[in-house]
């Protein structure tokens, strides 16, 4: 059953597809091809260009939105790697602050600064009642060469190379059975040969000349 | 008729569609059967197989809690470090960009290696031997500051990379070190690090995923992540200053009779925190191979010794508690008493004196200590050592506490009913010393010692340790007697050197005899423990000085401790009272100055 052409009228818009306007049929014309024909596809045409326009024209958005995307996740990602370093770095050079920092805060280290500034230990304090008035005890001066003792070692700047960890394994074998191992019972039984045997070591204080003293205890600021 | 054919033809051509369809169909169930078996019921296991092929998990680290001292100071912290490690059979020679020409050159592993010495101070054979070989896995260097890690790696020597582990620093060296404790290479060793590991490290997390054949991650699969928990931080007792001062000033002190070892112990006295607990000579926790192994535990803990003198104390308490002494009884002691058998002697030869119970406690003379104690029945005195905790082991958290030594009555033998009334005879630590004397100045309440402060967690919350309940051993009027009688020896006794001034300020000096190694006593241990303000009894301070050489005349520890208390006092505003001294006259009569 093939569709038959005719030639068309004019297209009307809007209009619901009506086979129209057909020919008139001879009398006792019964073949099959005489049977109406839709011409919708002519006045669908321009809404079919349109719309599948549209479509074309949404799918070219979505893909462009999906590149677009895809673009600002890639940049995105150097970005991350990057202030990933960035941080790291920052947290490596914060901690290295912090130890430092903990370094400096140390007693004996805060000691050894106090005794570079050329403080001493200090001698009886008295101790007097705000309300009253009232002084008990009584002051002495300090003496100009009394420093703190340093027995106690300052300890290792960070950053130094690591001691070695300690081997348990070593000391143990042979070691009589109890609270202590035999490291200890020796030095309990035969003469002290640690530290206690030896002087501590001496805090001196810069050397300055009588001449920067100037009579003072610090040399004066000068412009050389 | 071709209506007819066509219908025919359609029906034929549907039936035809129709068994193709299901011949689909039923290919399609035949394979989604087969789907079902392998991959749902999979009684092969093939299916099981291949996820565990593909699971991976990693382990989250949990961060180690940091020690704290009282004052929040970081007394041991976690930091980063670095281990440079290398796949020997990767390493070869390599190409990379010069820096300054921005050439690539070619480079031999020499000139890397070469290179690498230069970097990290070490010298070309050692690192040879470790960079070049057949091993897979190859430790270059250890422990390397994060910027020393980067230069190495940036040498560009393949297979070599660095793996970041993490290590323990102790900031302030061998301050509070012995309490503090430290790593070996598996682990915690000693002090709280050890004994309190499992607060401190956490619980690890881990990471589970799947991966493909190409070692990437499939987004779609499996994907668990259990956080790590951190570790708590410990907060101690201990005050980082005090400690230190302590630790110097005993030091100073153990050096000047070199003696075998000396500990200075502080101790709040109404709540049992341990301020101070130093040692003579402490391990430096980053080091502590360096440290002679006596030293690696702190001495308060592991030292049992005869307490001498200081355990008068005792003996008068219980008296006193017992009602069968008043401190103003009066004696007349000799300097040599027999009794049961045996004579108990004086250290000096002192003319024979009537004196007062707190006379005799001043002066500590052994033959009226006799006298005073042999009314109290052994059983009970026995009772009372024990209550007070000498021959128990005392449990701080640090781990390492001996229990001392004391035997029941029926086992002493004819000497010790007498020794052990003047602290011969049976063995205590230091902190069993003052566990008796905090029970005593504390208006008779012994309070449990303890180092450990509080638990944090990482989000802040903390957690103060649960110590045992507080007892009563003593009335508030025998700590009352005691505490003046403890000032007796102060004032005009055998510690005139502690006085501090404008506080009032009691203890009790003891020089015991200590046993050798052969079973005979062959050296002297020489202690004295403190207490002020006796106004309102705050602080304990202890000085022990074990095997100090020399004549035994020219010892004292009280000039440590008038140092230590001082300092105490001081920088916790403890307001000096100027008050007079409250304590028992010592002698009978008007003239309170008896020879010696």
């Amino acid at each position: 059953m093939s569709a038959v052409a005719h030639s068309m009228p004019p297209a009307v818009h809007g209009s619901l597809a009506h086979s129209h306007s057909l020919p008139a049929r001879p009398e006792g014309d019964t073949s099959e091809s005489r049977v109406a024909v839709l011409r919708a596809l002519p006045k669908l045409k321009q809404r079919q260009k349109s719309l599948i326009g549209a479509v074309i024209a949404l799918l070219a958005l979505a893909l462009s939105l999906v590149l677009a995307v895809n673009i600002h996740v890639a940049n995105s990602q150097y970005e991350v790697v990057q202030l990933q370093n960035e941080q790291r770095t920052l947290e490596q050079s914060n901690q290295a602050l912090t130890e430092q920092v903990q370094h400096l805060e140390s007693p004996q280290a805060l000691s050894s600064a106090a005794v570079g500034l050329g403080m001493v230990m200090p001698a009886e304090a008295a101790a007097f009642d705000i309300g009253s008035g009232e002084v008990t005890g009584s002051a002495e001066a300090a003496d100009n060469g009394d420093r703190p003792s340093s027995f106690v070692a300052t300890p290792a700047a960070p950053g130094a190379d690591a001691a070695a960890p300690l081997n348990v394994s070593e000391s143990v074998t042979g070691a009589p059975s109890g609270i202590l191992g035999s490291g200890a019972l020796n030095t309990l039984i035969n003469p002290p040969s640690g530290q206690n045997g030896q002087q501590d070591s001496v805090q001196t204080r810069s050397e300055f000349s009588s001449t920067e003293l100037n009579g003072g205890t610090i040399p004066a600021p000068s412009f050389d | 008729m071709a209506a007819a054919a066509k219908n025919r033809a359609d029906r034929v051509l549907s039936f035809r569609m129709r068994i193709g369809l299901t011949m689909i169909l039923v290919m399609l169930m035949v394979l989604g059967g087969r789907l079902f078996h392998v991959q749902g019921l999979d009684p092969a296991g093939h299916a099981q197989a291949a996820v565990s092929e593909r699971l991976r998990s990693v382990p989250l680290p949990a961060h180690r809690g940091d020690i704290l001292d009282a004052q929040d100071r970081v007394l041991a912290t976690s930091v980063d470090r670095y281990d440079l490690v290398v796949d020997q059979q990767v390493v070869d020679d390599f190409v990379r960009r010069d820096e300054s020409t921005q050439l690539r050159e070619e480079v031999p592993v020499e000139t890397g290696i070469a290179e690498l010495s230069e970097v990290l101070d070490m010298d070309i054979e050692t690192l040879t031997e470790r960079v070049i070989g057949e091993d897979r896995y190859s430790v270059v260097a250890r422990s390397l500051i994060p910027q020393e890690s980067e230069q190495a790696t940036e040498i560009g020597i393949p297979g070599l990379y660095a793996e970041p582990v993490s290590e323990r620093s102790y900031p302030s060296g061998s301050v509070a070190g012995s309490i503090i404790g430290f790593m070996g290479s598996d682990g915690p060793l000693e002090g709280v690090e050890a004994a309190q590991d499992e607060a401190l490290s956490g619980t690890d997390g881990e990471r589970i995923f799947e991966v493909g054949g190409d070692g990437i991650r499939i987004p779609v699969a499996t994907f668990e992540e259990i956080p790590a928990e951190d570790g708590q931080d410990i907060r101690l007792t201990i005050d980082q200053d005090l400690q230190w001062f302590a630790q110097e000033a005993i030091a100073k002190k153990s050096n000047q009779y070199n003696a075998a070892w000396g500990n200075a112990t502080v101790v709040d006295l109404t709540s049992g925190e341990i301020l101070a607990m130093a040692d003579s000579e402490t391990v430096d926790p980053s080091d502590p191979g360096s440290s002679d192994e006596l030293f690696r535990r702190p001495l308060a803990l592991t030292q049992a010794f005869e307490p001498g003198s200081t355990g008068k104390a005792i003996t008068f308490a219980m008296a006193l508690e017992e009602g069968t002494l008043n401190p103003t009884d009066s004696f007349t002691v000799d300097n040599r008493y027999e009794i049961d058998g045996q004579t108990i002697s004086d250290a000096t030869r002192h003319p024979t004196l009537d004196m007062t119970a707190a006379g005799i406690f001043a002066r500590s003379y052994n033959t009226g200590t006799v006298m005073i104690g042999s009314e109290v029945p052994e059983d009970t005195r026995y009772d009372y050592m024990q209550q007070v905790g000498i021959g128990e082991a005392i449990d701080i958290g640090v781990g390492a506490e001996t229990s001392g030594e004391l035997r029941p009555p029926e086992e002493w033998d004819a000497r010790q009913h007498l020794t052990t009334q003047f602290g011969q005879g049976y063995t205590t630590s230091v902190l069993h010393n003052l566990q008796t004397f905090q029970a005593m100045t504390n208006g008779g309440v012994s309070v449990p010692l303890r180092v450990i402060d509080s638990y944090i967690d990482a989000d802040g919350t903390e957690h103060p340790m649960e110590t045992e309940a507080e007892e009563r051993i003593f009335s508030e009027e025998t700590s009352e007697q005691m505490l003046r009688m403890f000032e007796g020896v102060v004032d005009y006794g055998t510690a005139t050197d502690a006085a501090v001034a404008g506080y009032r300020v009691g203890g009790k000096t003891g020089i015991a005899e200590a046993a050798g190694a052969s079973g005979g006593f062959d050296g002297h241990t020489q202690s004295f423990i403190g207490v002020a303000p006796l106004d309102d009894p705050k602080y304990l301070v202890s000085v022990t000085v074990h095997r100090p050489q020399g004549y035994w005349r020219d010892w004292e520890v009280t000039s440590t401790f008038r140092e230590i208390m001082s300092y105490v006092l001081s920088s916790y505003d403890v307001a000096p009272s100027g008050a007079k001294s409250e304590a028992y006259d010592g002698f009978e009569g008007e003239n309170q100055d008896q020879p010696w």
